[in-house]
């Protein structure tokens, strides 16, 4: 099996899940970890909309209980994220991105814009049925190989069958979005800049970790 | 001859693809939200298809992603359509008058006695009851407290069992008196929902 | 040029995003189908026993409530209490199984055994990762409930 993330730095046993890292998923930690403090440390963005034609100029304003919340949603996300680039166990590892794919959805829906609640609801359907595909895919895994454990499978003499891995990504790319930026920064229009930068960071990471993933597996 | 997996697997990718079809070809938002769920039941056929009782187990988590997404969604549809009328005044009939107080105090100290997952539905059910009948308050917040802490103390005692498996014991004591609370406070909350304090 | 952007302007309207989505599911689907049969591996964790003479039959998860249970882990060494945490009954049905062979039918209402094992213990983050996707759900929802009251 090729050995794309280097060889294992730390391992730590939780029962029949284990969480590793190894240079390459240790990287994507730290990131995740350094956008969360950054997330915890730093206030949000005011947005200004100038209005053409004169000198005028609305402020929006984001009342505390709404920044507490997009906060702890944000911070929530980055957890999720962490775990995920942690841990070592197949359906561990669609349960985290299916948190990470719950918190995107909560950091945009406390906004009170209409177009960004509507984005945000067909970005939730989205990340719901994308389920499917994670849930699936791990159970396949399991079933044909008769293991979730990453390292087990990367030991090698597992045939993992491609339409596994296949659903797998597809679900990942749901949770997270990854290629269809262009609809997410529907979802950026919301005021409040360190948080909805999470939803971007977050799912890039998830995406980064399943190639590691299908790769190694 | 197929295989019996092998034939499981043709029929939930076979109602995989009916499902995701009737998801495409639907634009009303609120029937996608009602087909999502055709979605969802074909994610535990694929775990229930392995037959062990790690599937059994798989299945848990599978279902509780799938109804707390629809939780959140169903609320995001509902402010996105601007649905914010509250709810009809809730039935009124005699026995909801005098029965209340007995039954809910029976519940409650028998799910207190069975203790854990199941102790906590039988009490839940007689707080729904109390709290159907009653004026529910504002006791809302005191509840989510309540299940909030209940929650830490549930997941205290699962990173116990993984660092100090000899304290096992006393793990499931702590999980199962943190579960009895959280089940209950949770299912008390649906008793609260019904109607409006000032109806 | 002009295929990207005409790509890209699909791509930027979310009212599609959903249809994409599904679309590609579909399709995987499809692949699915065609990459059948798919071997099953007969060697799985936590196998499942069937015993027609419990009464408990066919939910029947075996386990000795606070003993020692055989079970098949991935990595026995790291539960060395793994097969204590099982079965359980409450005592109602504990006496509706020792009195009749149908407790089984029932049982949606008695969880336990080996689940409890799995979902407590040998696997135990997974309950926890589960758990936090129905707290912040939750949150998510209530909070949004909330506010409509404060309005």
């Amino acid at each position: 099996m090729p050995d794309i993330g280097g060889s294992d730095l730390f391992v730590l046993a939780f029962g029949d899940i284990l969480h590793y890292f190894n240079p390459y998923t240790a990287t994507l930690f730290l990131l995740a970890l350094l956008f969360t403090g950054l997330v915890i440390a730093s206030r949000p963005e005011r947005q200004l909309d100038i209005a053409f034609g004169g000198d005028a100029y609305y402020a929006k304003m984001t009342t505390v209980s709404e920044m507490r919340f997009r906060r702890f949603m944000a911070i929530a996300c980055g957890l999720a994220s962490m775990g995920a680039m942690a841990s070592g166990d197949i359906f561990n590892f669609t349960l985290f991105v299916s948190l990470v794919g719950i918190t995107n959805v909560g950091i945009v829906s406390a906004v009170r814009i209409r177009h960004v609640l509507n984005a945000a609801y067909e970005y939730g359907i989205v990340a719901m049925v994308a389920t499917l595909p994670l849930f699936g895919g791990a159970a396949l895994i399991l079933g044909t190989t008769g293991t979730l454990s990453i390292q087990a499978l990367a030991a090698g003499g597992f045939a993992v069958p491609l339409v596994g891995k296949a659903l797998l990504a597809l679900g990942v790319i749901g949770e997270g979005m990854a290629p269809f930026y262009a609809a997410k920064a529907e979802m950026f229009r919301a005021p409040g800049a360190p948080y909805v930068i999470m939803c971007s960071l977050s799912s890039l990471l998830i995406f980064l970790r399943v190639v590691e993933i299908v790769i190694t597996i | 001859m197929i295989p019996v997996y092998s034939l499981g697997l043709l029929g939930a990718f076979a109602s995989a693809g009916i499902a995701f079809y009737a998801l495409m070809r639907e634009t009303d938002g609120l029937h996608r939200l009602l087909l999502t769920d055709l979605v969802e039941v074909v994610t535990l056929a694929f775990i229930a298809l392995l037959g062990t009782d790690l599937a059994e187990a798989l299945i848990l988590p599978g279902l509780v992603v799938g109804v707390s997404e629809l939780i959140a969604l169903s609320e995001i549809f509902r402010i996105k359509e601007g649905y914010t009328r509250p709810p009809a005044d809730t039935l009124q009939i005699e026995v909801m008058n005098t029965a209340p107080p007995i039954l809910a105090a029976l519940l409650v100290i028998y799910g207190i006695i069975l203790s854990g997952f199941s102790g906590g539905a039988v009490a839940g059910l007689g707080v729904i009851f109390y709290f159907l009948s009653r004026d529910p308050g504002e006791r809302f917040e005191l509840i989510e407290t309540a299940s909030g802490y209940s929650w830490v103390l549930w997941i205290i005692a699962f990173f116990i069992f993984m660092v100090f498996p000899q304290h096992w014991f006393f793990a499931v004591m702590l999980a199962g008196s943190a579960i009895l609370v959280k089940v209950m406070a949770k299912m008390s909350l649906i008793g609260t929902m019904r109607g409006d304090p000032d109806a | 040029m002009l295929i990207i952007s005409r790509i890209s302007r699909v791509l930027s309207n979310f009212q599609h995003l959903v249809a994409l989505f599904a679309g590609a599911c579909v399709i995987v689907s499809l692949i699915g189908i065609f990459s059948l049969p798919l071997a099953f591996e007969e060697n799985q964790l936590y196998p499942k026993t069937l015993d027609p003479a419990s009464s408990l039959y066919p939910y029947d998860r075996g386990g000795v409530p606070f003993g020692p249970t055989e079970i098949v882990a991935q990595y026995p060494e790291n539960s060395p209490y793994a097969g204590y945490v099982t079965t359980y009954l409450t005592p109602l049905s504990q006496y509706l199984a020792d009195h009749t062979h149908y407790l089984g039918t029932t049982i949606v209402a008695h969880p336990g055994g080996i689940i409890d094992e799995i979902l407590y213990n040998t696997r135990g983050l997974d309950t926890v990762v589960e758990t936090s996707i129905l707290f912040t759900a939750f949150a998510i929802a209530s909070y949004l409930y909330r506010r409509r009251e404060e309005e």
